[in-house]
């Protein structure tokens, strides 16, 4: 099976590449840092030479079986303090990257039919994110894309899944959470990659915790983002 | 002062010249020059800006805020295409998240510091929960939807943030987005009621920080306020 992972050098991207390797796929990754099989790419970027070169080399690489959009970046604090190029960064890299992406494999005809697309959001998606406003933008616009995608997709042989995964003992979750927060609660990367893996449904939430949150999420969404906003916000300004 | 971004045609335009009727000072932008708006359109201070070029929303941020105090924003304007992913291309795909997310993650941005004790309002779609026509414009909502829950509840208590979701309007941008139009288009909303619901949702005092201002919503607006 041939696989493509985005932000395949770290944490959750990182962990779907060694889980796929394991199994014995063969598994291009693409990421800032050039690496074993993989191709360094900036997702924020819109340079049309960046993503020709990038085009070349996926048309050499595919088709794929397997498209794992799970680069991602964040930038937290108070919306208003955080400098706009920050924000406008996260939702290039987040959201606007990904979605050419899958155009560039879509009009290459780089994703086989019987083939999966997994789309990496997040549970903010269920909860909100107050402290991460652009984040939140991204990741939920990542998820409407996904929903968008699934029957046109499905009509080709394609499945389409979203995965929602809540904080994990990544890089990531260190670098963005508030100052001296706990990583009790947190799921390994590799536990996550797993579950994603394995899930056959469309949306993904891996863990008991985080399952739990999208269902309170559901039911009622602004008492829940109150919360976030309480617990989280209120840490991070 | 009120000022409306996506004022020269459709929902934004019914937006102020109710505002105009009513006598509240509000100011507009859109994309088209003031040589090609509508031959009604009301007496109002006027921009155009291209919201696809990050210098240009600058500007438009700095100039509506020289019109006056701002009590109320709404940011309206919204573009997108009615087609499969595959007829994308790619300079389309940054347009329509540039119009529809971005700009309005710079203007909230510049505007913040004179929004306090005022309302903001983003105009979604109903199309955030995913549509298989058009997944482009649909995934810019659903991030707008995002954007907006997550900053309503950091400015409460201090700006009072909504996104309101339209469902379909008889505005004519389905068509002009690429949509056939077809027995659907009987259902539509009527756009003048629309942006009267739409104004009232932003002015009440209470309500969610998202809401759906579809059929149920417009009919109950109109017949409520024929009541009254
Ligand atoms: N119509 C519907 O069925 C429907 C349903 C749900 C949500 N909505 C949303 O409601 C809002 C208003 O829609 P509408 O039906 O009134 O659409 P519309 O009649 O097509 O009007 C769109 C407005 O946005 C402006 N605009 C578009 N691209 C722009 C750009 N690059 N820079 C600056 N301004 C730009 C347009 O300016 P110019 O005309 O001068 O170019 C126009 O004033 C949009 O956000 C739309 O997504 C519409």
């Amino acid at each position: 099976m041939k696989v493509l992972v985005t932000g395949g050098a770290s944490g959750l991207g990182a962990a779907l590449v060694a889980a796929c390797r394991a199994r014995g796929d063969e598994v291009c990754a693409i990421d800032l840092d050039p690496a074993e099989r993989s191709w360094a790419h900036d997702l924020g970027n819109t340079d049309p030479a960046a993503w020709a070169a990038l085009a070349d080399w996926l048309a050499t690489q595919g088709p794929f079986d397997l498209v794992i959009l799970s680069a991602g970046i964040s930038a937290t604090g108070r919306f208003e303090t955080i400098p706009l190029a920050q924000h406008q960064n996260v939702t290039a890299v987040n959201l606007a990257g990904p979605i050419r992406l899958v155009h560039l494999l879509e009009s290459g005809h780089l994703l086989r039919a019987g083939g999966r697309l997994i789309c990496i959001a997040s549970l903010s998606c269920f909860t909100g994110y107050p402290g991460a406003a652009s984040y939140a933008a991204s990741k939920d616009g990542l998820a409407g894309f996904a929903r968008s995608l699934r029957r046109p997709m499905r009509k080709r042989g394609i499945t389409v899944q979203l995965a929602c995964p809540g904080p994990m003992d990544t890089p990531h979750a260190t670098r963005y959470a508030p100052d001296g927060a706990s990583t009790k609660g947190r799921l390994a990367p590799d536990r996550a990659a797993q579950a994603i893996l394995n899930a056959r449904s469309f949306t993904i939430i891996p863990g008991a915790g985080p399952k739990l949150a999208a269902v309170l999420g559901r039911l009622a969404p602004q008492t829940l983002t109150r919360l976030m906003g309480r617990v989280l916000f209120s840490k991070l300004k | 002062m009120w000022f409306i971004t996506g004022a020269s045609s459709g929902l934004g335009l019914e937006m102020v010249r109710l505002l105009a009727a009513r006598g509240v000072p509000v100011c507009a932008s859109g994309r088209r020059g003031p040589g090609d708006l509508p031959d009604d359109f009301p007496n109002i201070p006027y921009h155009a800006c291209d919201l696809a070029d990050p210098m240009a929303v600058t500007k438009l941020a700095d100039w509506a805020m020289g019109q006056g105090p701002l009590r109320a924003v709404v940011l309206n304007a919204g573009a997108g295409f009615f087609r499969p992913l595959a007829q994308e291309t790619p300079d389309a795909i940054a347009r329509v998240l540039a119009i529809n997310l971005d700009a309005n993650i710079a203007l909230a941005h510049r505007l913040c510091p004179v929004l306090s004790g005022g309302r903001l309002g983003l105009i979604g779609s109903v199309a955030h929960k995913g549509a298989a026509g058009m997944p482009v414009y649909a995934a810019s909502k659903s991030a707008l939807d995002g954007f907006g829950r997550a900053l309503a509840e950091e400015w409460r208590g201090t700006v009072k943030l909504r996104v309101l979701h339209p469902g379909p309007v008889a505005t004519g941008m389905a068509t002009r987005a690429g949509r056939t139009p077809d027995f659907a288009d009987r259902v539509f909303l009527p756009p003048r009621q629309t942006a009267a619901a739409l104004l009232a949702a932003l002015n009440a005092e209470s309500g969610a920080d998202r809401q759906t201002v579809s059929f149920l919503r417009v009919g109950l607006h109109r017949v409520l306020k024929g009541a009254a």
